[in-house]
């Protein structure tokens, strides 16, 4: 018997759902409810793909702020998602595996249960965190490399952008941080800036979100770039004007090229300045007057949180996943900022996909396929789901005991670094991490290792030296730590050849 | 040494930082902007999806004392199984209420207790980034370049005398509570 596990990467702008073997690739759904004043009727998820007149749509969403607060809207889109029309599929006889934000609620976490089991009825589900999947997945993977232990992730989506540190697949609750900017605060600023400049639209989400995705960038020289625009607004390399869609006829929306013969009355939108200082608000999001630091800087907060020894590492191993991420110019504007705030002689490295929307899905879905028939082992999804049984002998509680989050920051932390229950992580910086470090540094002295270069950029990537001393007394101490040894120590053993310069 | 401001001048400033703004002010009207950022034209929270003020599709209000329906019965859907989402049996009460009323997230929060929890246990609250550690750069209101001078009235700026003329006319007093 093969029950058949829903994984959904339930987002605030969109879902990504599948059924695992059976899609490898996710259907995305919108998940919002939309009132189209064109057409006098209401789109639920994924029939907002068929909507034909997107023009003043009224979006009701079902997240706020980032957290599922509306589950009536939510409910409309999840009907639409298990119904004959997308999925056709029993959820009494199926699993799910289902992503929650950052930080959520208590509450809202029992509301997800009673959804899910008394709603719905499925068998089983597990609910985590869309970081917790990025370990299982292919984001900081490189060809002939072990997994990376320690990371970064920046989740940057719809509603916030958040850095989760990851030991060991553990999130280290302590030192996540969150920027309340994401790509709706984008979308709704562009909105601004162009109903004020030009043409009216603040109805028009749909529509501004489609510009911004196709015309905005982050540029590397915010300065340098103003001035470009502004010696001459009409004819300089940054100008862009985008024709707006064209609903009638039903033509899309598109970037003029300097070939294109515009008809009179097409409706013309000139992108100057605002391509460039709609994305800078990830980075300086001062500048509409949120009194909280930018990316960059809240990067090397959330590091500077985590133990000294092991901020090397992380500096290396920073991965980039949400629609938010998507903009051009963002790997390379992040690379420079995060290079002035890292220590001299670290190196960074940003990891990003191709797809950064679908990341989470393909991550899930990895983990997911872990002998998910099997379900002897401790890894995969069956050993961490609970059932509807479970739930409706124990309530709430057993998902709070199982579903291990934010509540249970510090033994997450402990279990991260492999320390033993009576330990406490993180009392003294160098004590700990030098367990998980010293394993490190044996290793490699006994390699004899030397390398000085540093570089960065993408692809391979060369370690440094930690600037840990011996610590002979605390290693004993501690004892043997077998899964830490492997993972961090066997690193170092495999790259022994020196590049230059960001090779591929 | 300069001379001192005869009483004309002191009168003069007195009367110009008596009209500018107080940082109070221009806090609360920050604050609700980034508010109104945050949501803008999404559907108010208090309408139902299917009603409007000029909607003729008949949906329940919450003004008339009718019970409340949610929008997620209205829809023709066949979803295979027997759970109540496919209609086949009636759904719970916890499920009735969560569906029915709706809270905001402050209430949630409020709701939650997070910040009764131990210092020691990051939350929601806690997580949030740091200020940032550089003064913040003024962007002009009206074109988008540097914003070298501020309005006298309300504290917006702006980067020269076109762009000057252009937030008087349009948006200065607006934007003053």
């Amino acid at each position: 018997m093969s029950r058949p596990l829903i994984i959904l990467d339930n987002g605030a702008h969109t879902a990504k759902v599948g059924v695992l073997h059976k899609h490898e690739e996710p259907l995305i759904v919108q998940n919002a409810v939309a009132r189209s004043k064109g057409d006098k009727r209401t789109y639920f998820g994924h029939e907002i793909a068929l909507c034909r007149d997107y023009s003043s749509l009224n979006y009701r969403l079902p997240f706020e702020k980032g957290y599922l607060v509306d589950w009536d809207a939510q409910k409309a889109v999840w009907d639409g998602i298990f119904s004959t029309e997308v999925l056709s599929i029993d959820t009494t006889q199926a699993s799910l595996l289902l992503t929650e934000p950052y930080f959520n609620l208590p509450n809202i976490q029992d509301i997800y249960d009673q959804m899910i089991f008394e709603e719905y009825e499925f068998h089983s589900y597990y609910r985590c965190t869309p970081a917790s999947m990025i370990s299982s997945g292919l984001l900081f993977s490189s060809p002939d490399l072990p997994p990376a232990v320690c990371t970064i992730v920046v989740d940057s989506g719809f509603s916030f952008t958040h850095i989760v540190p990851i030991i060991n697949g553990q999130i280290i609750w302590k030192a996540v941080k969150r920027l309340d900017v994401g790509g709706k605060l984008l979308t709704n600023h562009l909105k601004e800036l162009v109903s004020f400049r030009q043409w009216n639209m603040m109805d028009e989400t749909f529509i501004m979100n489609q510009v911004k995705e196709t015309c905005c960038f982050v540029s590397t020289n915010f300065q340098q770039d103003t001035e470009t625009c502004r010696i001459d607004p009409k004819r300089n390399p940054v100008v862009q004007e985008y024709i707006l869609p064209d609903l009638s006829t039903n033509r899309k929306g598109r970037v003029r090229r300097t070939d294109d013969i515009v008809a009179e009355a097409d409706q013309i939108l000139v992108m100057n300045n605002e391509r460039f200082t709609v994305p800078e608000l990830l980075f300086r999001p001062d500048d509409i007057g949120l009194d909280q630091a930018g990316l960059a800087s809240t990067i090397a907060t959330s590091i500077s949180l985590l133990p000294s020894d092991l901020q090397g590492m992380f500096w290396a191993n920073i991965g980039l996943i949400g629609g938010n991420s998507k903009f051009r110019g963002l790997h390379d504007r992040l690379l420079a900022e995060l290079r002035t705030l890292a220590p001299v002689g670290c190196e960074v490295l940003i990891y990003e996909s191709a797809d950064p929307v679908i990341e989470v899905y393909k991550s899930a879905y990895a983990f997911a396929a872990t002998n998910s028939d099997v379900g002897a082992a401790d890894v995969g999804f069956l050993p961490r789901a609970i059932t509807k049984a479970e739930y409706m002998e124990n309530g709430s509680s057993i998902s709070r005991r199982k579903f291990r989050d934010w509540k249970s920051a510090e033994e997450l932390e402990r279990e991260a670094y492999g320390l033993a229950d009576n330990q406490t992580p993180l009392v003294d910086l160098g004590q700990e991490a030098s367990a998980v470090e010293g394993a490190a540094v044996s290793q490699k002295e006994r390699d004899n290792r030397k390398e000085s270069k540093k570089a960065s950029g993408r692809g391979r990537h060369q370690r440094e030296e930690p600037r840990s001393t011996q610590r002979g007394a605390d290693r004993s101490q501690q004892g043997p730590m077998p899964t830490t040894n492997q993972s961090v120590g066997s690193r170092p053993t495999r790259n022994r050849t020196i590049r230059a310069g960001g090779v591929k | 040494m300069p001379p001192k401001p005869g009483k004309k001048q002191l009168a003069r400033q007195a009367a110009a930082a008596a009209q500018a703004l107080a940082p109070e002010v221009i806090a609360k009207r920050t604050k609700k902007h980034l508010d109104e950022l945050e949501r803008s034209n999404y559907a108010e929270p208090t309408l139902l999806a299917g009603v409007g003020e000029e909607d003729e599709e008949g949906g329940n209000k919450y003004g008339k004392g009718r019970g409340r329906q949610t929008i997620s019965d209205k829809r023709q859907l066949d979803i295979p199984g027997n759970s109540p989402a496919a209609r086949k049996k009636k759904s719970t009460m916890n499920v009735r209420t969560a569906l029915l009323y709706r809270k905001n997230l402050a209430t949630l929060i409020e709701e939650s207790n997070i910040t009764a929890l131990p210092s020691n246990i990051p939350t929601y609250l806690t997580a949030v980034a740091p200020p940032s550690p550089y003064p913040p750069r003024l962007i002009c209101s009206v074109c988008g370049y540097k914003g070298s001078y501020k309005c006298r009235r309300c504290a917006m700026p702006y980067c020269d005398l076109n762009c000057e003329s252009v937030h008087a006319e349009t948006r200065c007093e607006r934007r003053v509570i």
